[in-house]
């Protein structure tokens, strides 16, 4: 797997290249800002880019802007964005370009390694993830909302946004403590009650994340 | 005997108010002639170029007057500027007030005072002439009344007689003039009715809107350092502790290496939240002021230091402590880097401006892009719509000025 980083604190570039090679993972060009990045990815034709989503010169949504535009460059490129705080807004700007081989991370999340490498894994094979902390800020946003999120379950609810974050049937019934027979149920009523077609040639997972996202646009 | 000693008082404090209004009403007189030149010139069409300068005359002289006047009396508050547009201006009510004032004040200001500071001038002529009126020829009369002929001392003495008359009438009517000199002053150049509040409202509207916009650029500037430094170090910290925790198993000489790394991202973790800290509003500052918190630093700086301090009024409390930010950078810069023998500290406030000077005789070659505190400077001199200048050609030496601006 081929990556490039792009992050503008060099202490937090060189941390992540190194926790990355430690795991023996082709760490192939890093970048301190987004034009670096841009380059890099032309140069070295990466399959995952971990993108800060704070960088120069404004220090607002330049790696966000920056990853759109790689994966116009180079459709397929997997991004994992790294954020210091949720920010809703970035991941609806993030996601509105397609959901596959696309996360949203906090940056915190990276110093659970083994969870990070797992999404960094599931992002590079076309997955997405979201932040839980995102996805919970969409759940109490939603909650009162009158649209197919307000019908699911708290269960479902749970369900939905364990989803969210990349996880299969298995880790999400790891996570819940039931069977994956019952996380199976679960996501087939979610589907039921989110109105997607079984015939739905889209991924229906992200679909349902995305509608996820939407809502908490149109609610926030 | 008290009686005749606060007539005598209140008759001379009378004088020296009628001889400053003279003094304004000559300069009224000036306003005067400026403004009936600018009419002719408008009734004959030259347009309005000139109204803004007749109306700053007035203005000027009015002001002058309202000082003069809340320093002897009941305080006279200050007016607003006069709208620069020349109809807004004619149609403005202060302005109008003034005008009329103007013309008032030059003649029926400099009349009175005139009259009243003639009565004690004749009053001492005429009591002193039985002292010198031998060096006059008889035929001369007395003072002012050249029909009196004056043949010996009797005559001269009923001069003095008149004198005391004289005497009597401006000790009698001296305050009662200074009081009608100071009457159209005290009516026209006082805020119209309405006016002096909606003046405050706006007023304080505008400090009000400022202090917020200060407020918001401080906390822009706390989010950003905290964001940017502090937040960054301590993620780099549980990155390279999650990556310790692998290598612990796998390559324990490796572990120690990265925990190493992990504990230098927490001590700048820590140093950096202590600038941030300091910098949010030094405590120093509220204790000893400006001077004082700059006398500290320069005392406390490794390499000897000479602070000028000229700051005679307090700036705005975000002013100071950037200023003071700044010079606490600009030395530790000076202590790291310069290898200087000496360094001066120059902060003098001209006018709306802080001017903060700091030059060492090191080697110079000060680079901002090389991630010292200067950026740091920078951005937050810029916040203040200040502006800073670096000058540091390699060889030296190094020389930082700040300028602030600090309102009023």
């Amino acid at each position: 797997m081929r990556i490039v980083i792009a992050e503008d604190d060099a202490l937090l570039r060189e941390g992540l290249a190194l926790l990355l090679r430690a795991e023996e993972l082709d760490v192939v060009a890093t970048a301190g800002d987004p034009d670096g990045f841009l380059t890099a990815v032309d140069a070295h034709a990466p399959d995952v880019a971990i993108v800060d989503v704070r960088m120069p010169p404004t220090h607002t949504d330049e790696g966000i802007v920056a990853a759109v535009e790689a994966r116009r460059r180079r459709p397929g490129l997997a991004v994992l964005v790294l954020s210091a705080y949720v920010e809703q807004a970035f991941a609806t700007e993030l996601f509105s370009v397609g959901a596959t081989g696309l996360g949203y991370l906090l940056k915190e999340r990276v110093g659970r390694v083994e969870e990070f490498l797992g999404a960094l894994h599931r992002v590079a094979a076309g997955g997405s993830v979201i932040d839980p902390e995102v996805v919970g800020q969409l759940l109490a946003r939603n909650r009162r909302a009158d649209d197919g999120l307000a019908r699911l379950s708290p269960r479902e609810q749970e369900v939905l946004a364990l989803m969210a974050e990349g996880l299969g049937n298995t880790a999400i019934a790891e996570r819940l403590f039931v069977t994956e027979g019952a996380v199976h149920k679960h996501i087939r009523s979610i589907f039921a009650k989110l109105e997607l077609p079984p015939d739905d040639r889209a991924d229906r997972r992200v679909t349902a994340v995305l509608r996820y996202l939407n809502d908490g646009r149109h609610a926030a | 005997m008290g009686y005749v000693r606060r007539r005598v008082r209140a008759s001379a404090d009378a004088w020296a108010h009628l001889a400053g209004g003279s003094g304004t009403a000559l300069l009224a007189w000036g306003a005067l002639l400026r403004v009936l030149v600018v009419a002719v010139a408008g009734l004959v069409g030259l347009g309005p170029r000139a109204v803004p300068g007749a109306v700053r005359a007035a203005r000027a002289v009015a002001d002058r007057e309202r000082a003069r006047l809340s320093r002897l009396g009941a305080p006279l508050p200050e007016v607003g500027p006069s709208p620069a547009d020349p109809r807004t201006a004619l149609r403005d009510p202060v302005v109008r007030r003034e005008f009329g004032w103007v013309a008032l004040h030059a003649v029926f200001g400099l009349g009175t005072g005139l009259l009243g500071l003639a009565l004690p001038l004749h009053a001492v002529q005429d009591l002193t002439f039985p002292l010198w009126f031998r060096l006059l020829r008889p035929e001369d009369g007395a003072p002012g009344i050249v029909w009196w002929r004056i043949d010996g001392l009797p005559d001269a003495l009923l001069v003095g007689l008149a004198g005391v008359a004289w005497l009597v009438a401006a000790v009698a009517f001296g305050p009662a003039l200074a009081r009608a000199q100071a009457r159209p002053g005290r009516r026209l150049l006082a805020p119209p009715p309405g006016v002096d509040l909606s003046l405050r409202v706006a007023e304080l509207t505008a400090t009000r809107a400022a202090a917020l916009d200060a407020h918001a650029v401080e906390l822009r500037r706390i989010e950003r350092s905290l964001h940017d430094g502090t937040q960054n170090r301590l993620v780099a910290v549980n990155v390279l502790l999650g990556a310790a925790r692998r290598a612990v198993r796998r390559d324990p000489a490796r572990a120690d290496e990265i925990l190493e790394r992990a504990q230098q991202a927490a001590e700048q973790a820590l140093g950096e939240l202590r600038t941030v800290v300091r910098g949010i509003l030094p405590p120093v500052l509220d204790d000893r002021g400006l001077a004082g918190a700059l006398a500290g630093l320069a005392g406390g700086c490794a390499v000897p230091c000479r602070l000028t301090v000229d700051v005679p009024v307090r700036c705005a409390v975000a002013v100071e402590a950037t200023a003071y930010f700044v010079v606490a950078e600009a030395l530790t810069n000076v202590v790291r880097h310069s290898s200087a023998g000496a360094v001066d500290v120059t902060v003098r406030r001209e006018r709306d401006r802080l001017l903060v000077t700091v030059s060492d005789d090191g080697h110079g070659d000060a680079d901002e892009a090389r991630g010292s505190g200067l950026t740091g400077v920078r951005r937050r001199v810029e916040a203040y719509d200040g502006r800073m200048t670096l000058t540091s050609p390699p060889g030296g030496p190094t020389r930082m000025h700040v300028e602030l601006p600090c309102g009023s």
